[in-house]
């Protein structure tokens, strides 16, 4: 029996109000490629920024090669050959690849100044080990997400890491790049090198990883080897619940068209490819649902912001609702018209964490609680108590914080906060990211009502089993342009993501 | 200085969280109060606090004025710096407008009502075209509001000073750099103590209805809190981001016509200059956020009253030399009560503030600051004794500080 590389021994941290893991131990042997699923909330990010040294407040114990270890910062953990690739990464958009692969440890020769040549070429030798074809001096704003995740390893390689830990780093990943990705993990664990790797994709996870470690709710549930576990087995473990199948079977009955577009581009001024959106037409029937499927920089998003009056350029183009032409300059025209958008990223663009969840649900409404724009406290609570009892916000009354509420039911009182203003178009972006499993059924059954009632509904998605849930018909951008439209009946997710990687990899 | 919920300090409401803010600082101008009061050798505030309150009152009512227009800008998420020479132009203006309108009225110091309510006027619009100015420059222009209000805090002094010079020229034949305005009626009605405070006190009111009754109070807290989501939710940004400046610059002004009233004289060279940072100030120690989103009516008007109250007091316990530490003791209560509010909160746990090379050299330049305000208030002994006392215990909190992080 070999010792374990690092043990994990009751590991407990409570934030204000939450106990993100509880009295967690396992053990990681080296060189394995051990995986560490659960889901959103189990603790497995926190659990890997303490290894890291990013979190540094903690109860419990870790042993690294049976020494009890304790970090005081990602130095620390640096130096005891341990670093991390966090789901958002660490670079520094203005400076080269190689400045980034140096940062805070940079090479310096006669009188100590920078030698920049010994740095480019020591960032060149890296990348190529890493099959990364970036010139080092190139800036890293100009690379792609994948090479710019090859640079965070490089730096983890100059630093002549044992443990490499990465937090979900496929999600904005093409096919090819996750492909070379884990040819360069195994390169690395072939040279010795441990990976600890967060991944809510079973796939991903059974073709690599050796062991496995289940979290939920900060607990640890089990730890096996991947050879001995299903899919189906680590899921359940996960949810702790077996999956109820949301059915959505029962066919919906689309009415008029509400929202036509037609050559919809976006201009992209100073990028080589002119357009981020570029020729895009497609319709939108009341009480029908459709999917937007694409990679990351498909344009999923710019699509849903261009409709909704909020994208950086003007864009060209027809859009008509209702079988009126309309041109929206700002959000607040699409808002009047009967748009309405619930952004992707809701902690940046979507929740005022400063106000209650009150506030937050009435935020776009609040003429309607007020008359002569003097505000009726009495009016808002009972508007926001109205609609959160309607889609089921759980909270501690609609005066809590919305801070205090889980992702799901944050983004339940946004949707609220939507419908107040009664539109005809609801345009959903990336609705169920950051929510777990359970909750998420419950915003596609809440779909599937709103749009029974006669509202039309814009979905984007990462995750194609959901947009093959929900949609009636399916939309497939790749690098801007509209590749392929799938019923129902048609789609699947092989032909999905071949249209959505059509051009990538010509590219 | 936001008040903790129970369970989780950052999952509170500012509009709507208990009022320790308000209540900390009520406690704090009090204890202030009664520290100074013993300390004084000759007990003004026990023999006569009927003047004390005068004189404090007279300062706090005339900071608030500007302090609620800057605090309105912090909470919606900006920041004006303009607002001294706001009130160096916006004095400048009344003084011009009516010296244009009457030369010989402002000699013989009997102004007509009627100029007087112009003057007034105009000089609001005066500032209702800056804020104006600064909303365009931010929403169009696109200048950080730091840019913007720094560009006028340097050129509408300027400007102030060159007009009040060319109208001296114009209509009196003196290269004055200054107008006097003498009116004694104008004067005593200004001056009354009464008139400040009903002034003050229903600006205040006002304020405090539009930041927490209206729906465009509302929208402010949500654009400071998140620009990006209050954008995303179909409200007009900058139309609430001009009323913010238009707010902040109209309340210096009227402030402008309060000193021109105080001093009998519109020098725009010297009239507030520095206010923009008493103002801040005020906001910042009243609760307000420098990030945006927080922040209430009645704290920055304690704000106002317990920045004023330290001054005071510092001056009666140290009877001379008045005027000469009024910024050293902003920067010292700014720095302290936002130190304090980040110790009550969640960050503050664990903190270190010694720590490495720079907490030795943080504890030197200290004791240094102690040992120099010592020696200028009480003489050269006090402070070799006061600056190696803080010298040491200082020390002593870092080594107390390290043992804890160890443990």
């Amino acid at each position: 029996m070999i010792a374990p590389l690092i043990s994990i021994r009751g590991v407990t941290k409570r934030y204000p109000g939450v106990l993100a893991l509880d009295d967690v131990s396992f053990d990681v042997y080296p060189g394995d490629f051990h995986a560490i699923v659960g889901e959103n909330g189990a603790g497995k990010s926190t659990l890997m920024k303490i290894l890291a040294g990013v979190v540094t407040e903690f109860d419990g114990e870790i042993l690294l090669r049976g020494q009890p270890m304790r970090f005081r910062g990602t130095r620390d953990a640096e130096q005891a050959g341990v670093s991390i690739i966090h789901q958002e990464l660490n670079l520094v958009e203005q400076i080269s690849a190689a400045a980034n692969i140096f940062l805070g440890r940079e090479l310096r020769g006669r009188f100590g100044l920078l030698d920049e040549r010994a740095m480019r070429s020591a960032a060149a030798d890296l990348l190529g080990q890493l099959e990364c074809r970036v010139r080092p001096e190139q800036p890293v704003s100009t690379l792609r997400v994948g090479d710019q995740q090859l640079v965070e390893i490089a730096k983890a390689l100059s630093l002549k890491s044992e443990i490499l830990i990465m937090d979900e780093p496929t999600s904005a990943l093409t096919e090819s790049e996750v492909e070379r990705l884990f040819r360069v993990i195994n390169r690395l664990r072939s040279q010795g090198v441990t990976i600890l790797y967060i991944s809510h994709k079973m796939d991903e996870v059974f073709a690599n990883a050796n062991r496995v470690t289940v979290l939920r709710d900060g607990r640890h549930v089990q730890t096996l080897a991947a050879a001995d576990a299903s899919p189906r087995q680590i899921t359940h473990a996960m949810v702790g619940r077996e999956i109820e199948e949301t059915d959505l079977s029962a066919p919906r009955q689309p009415g008029d068209v509400v929202l036509e577009v037609e050559n919809l581009s976006l201009p992209w001024p100073g990028h080589a490819r002119a357009f981020r959106l570029e020729n895009i037409s497609f319709s939108l029937r009341r009480g029908e649902i459709v999917g937007i499927a694409g990679l990351m920089g498909a344009g999923r998003t710019e699509l849903l912001e261009c409709l909704f009056g909020a994208a950086p350029q003007r864009p060209q183009g027809r859009l008509s609702l209702a079988g009126r032409e309309v041109r929206f300059r700002h959000p607040a025209d699409a808002r009047r018209a009967g748009l309405a958008l619930v952004t992707e990223d809701r902690k940046r663009l979507g929740l005022f964490a400063h106000l209650n969840v009150a506030d937050n649900i009435n935020i776009c409404t609040l003429g309607e609680a007020a008359s002569a724009g003097v505000l009726s406290y009495r009016r808002e609570i009972e508007r926001a108590t109205e609609i959160a009892n309607r889609l089921g916000v759980k909270s501690a009354g609609v005066r809590a914080a919305i801070t205090s509420l889980s992702g799901g039911n944050q983004q339940k009182a946004i949707i609220g906060r939507w419908l107040l203003t009664r539109p005809q178009v609801l345009l959903l972006d990336d609705p169920t990211r950051g929510i777990d499993v359970g909750a998420k059924a419950e915003l596609y059954r809440l779909m599937d009502r709103l749009c029974r009632d006669g509202l039309a509904i814009l979905v984007t998605s990462s995750e194609l089993p959901e947009l093959l849930t929900v949609s009636d018909r399916i939309l497939v951008l790749c690098e801007g342009r509209k590749t392929a439209e799938f019923t129902r009946a048609e789609a699947t997710e092989q032909r999905i993501m071949e249209a959505a990687t059509r051009r990538t990899d010509a590219a | 200085m936001s008040s903790p919920a129970p369970h989780d300090s950052s999952s509170h409401s500012s509009v709507w969280a208990g009022r320790s803010t308000e209540v900390g600082l009520a406690l704090a101008v009090v204890v202030v109060l009664l520290v100074a009061g013993s300390l004084d050798s000759n007990h003004s505030y026990w023999r006569d606090p009927g003047a004390s309150a005068h004189e404090i009152l007279r300062k706090t009512v005339i900071l608030g004025i500007f302090a609620l227009g800057s605090a309105v800008v912090i909470i919606a998420g900006g920041i004006d710096l303009s607002i001294g020479s706001m009130i160096a132009f916006g004095g400048a203006t009344f003084a011009a407008v009516l010296l244009a309108l009457s030369p010989q009225n402002m000699k013989s110091g009997h102004l007509a009502p009627g100029h007087l309510a112009l003057a007034t006027g105009a000089t609001l619009l005066v500032g209702f075209l800056v804020g104006s100015l600064h909303a365009w420059l931010i929403t169009a222009v696109r200048l950080p509001p730091f840019v913007a209000t720094l560009a006028t805090l340097v050129g509408l002094r300027s400007l102030g000073r060159a007009m009040v010079e060319a109208i001296n020229r114009g209509l009196l034949h003196s290269s004055s750099t200054q107008i006097n305005v003498l009116d004694p009626v104008f004067r005593g009605w200004v001056n009354s103590i009464w008139t400040r405070v009903a002034a003050f006190v229903i600006l205040a009111a006002l304020f405090w209805l539009l930041m927490t009754r209206t729906v465009v109070g509302r929208r402010l807290f949500a654009l400071g809190g998140n620009e990006a989501a209050t954008r995303l939710s179909g409200i007009r940004t900058e139309r609430l981001k001009w009323l913010a400046y238009c707010l902040s610059a109209m309340c210096a002004s009227l402030a402008g016509i309060l000193y021109v009233g105080e001093q009998s004289v519109a020098d725009p060279q010297t009239l507030g200059r520095g206010y923009e940072l008493n103002a801040i100030a005020a906001a910042v120690v009243g609760g307000c956020s420098l990030q945006g989103g927080v922040g209430t009516i009645p704290g920055v008007a304690l704000g106002c009253l317990f920045l004023n109250t330290v001054i005071d007091s510092i001056n009666k316990v140290i009877k001379s030399g008045a005027d000469l530490y009024e910024g050293l003791i902003v920067g010292i209560v700014v720095v302290v009560a936002v130190t304090y509010s980040q110790l009550r909160g969640a960050a503050g746990r664990g903190k270190q503030f010694f720590a490495g090379a720079l907490g030795w050299v943080a504890i030197v330049t200290l004791a240094l600051i102690a040992a120099a305000l010592l020696a200028l208030w009480i003489g050269r002994g006090a402070a070799l004794a006061g600056g190696l006392a803080a010298l040491a215990l200082l020390a002593l909190v870092r080594f107390w500080e390290s043992r804890q992080a160890n443990a």
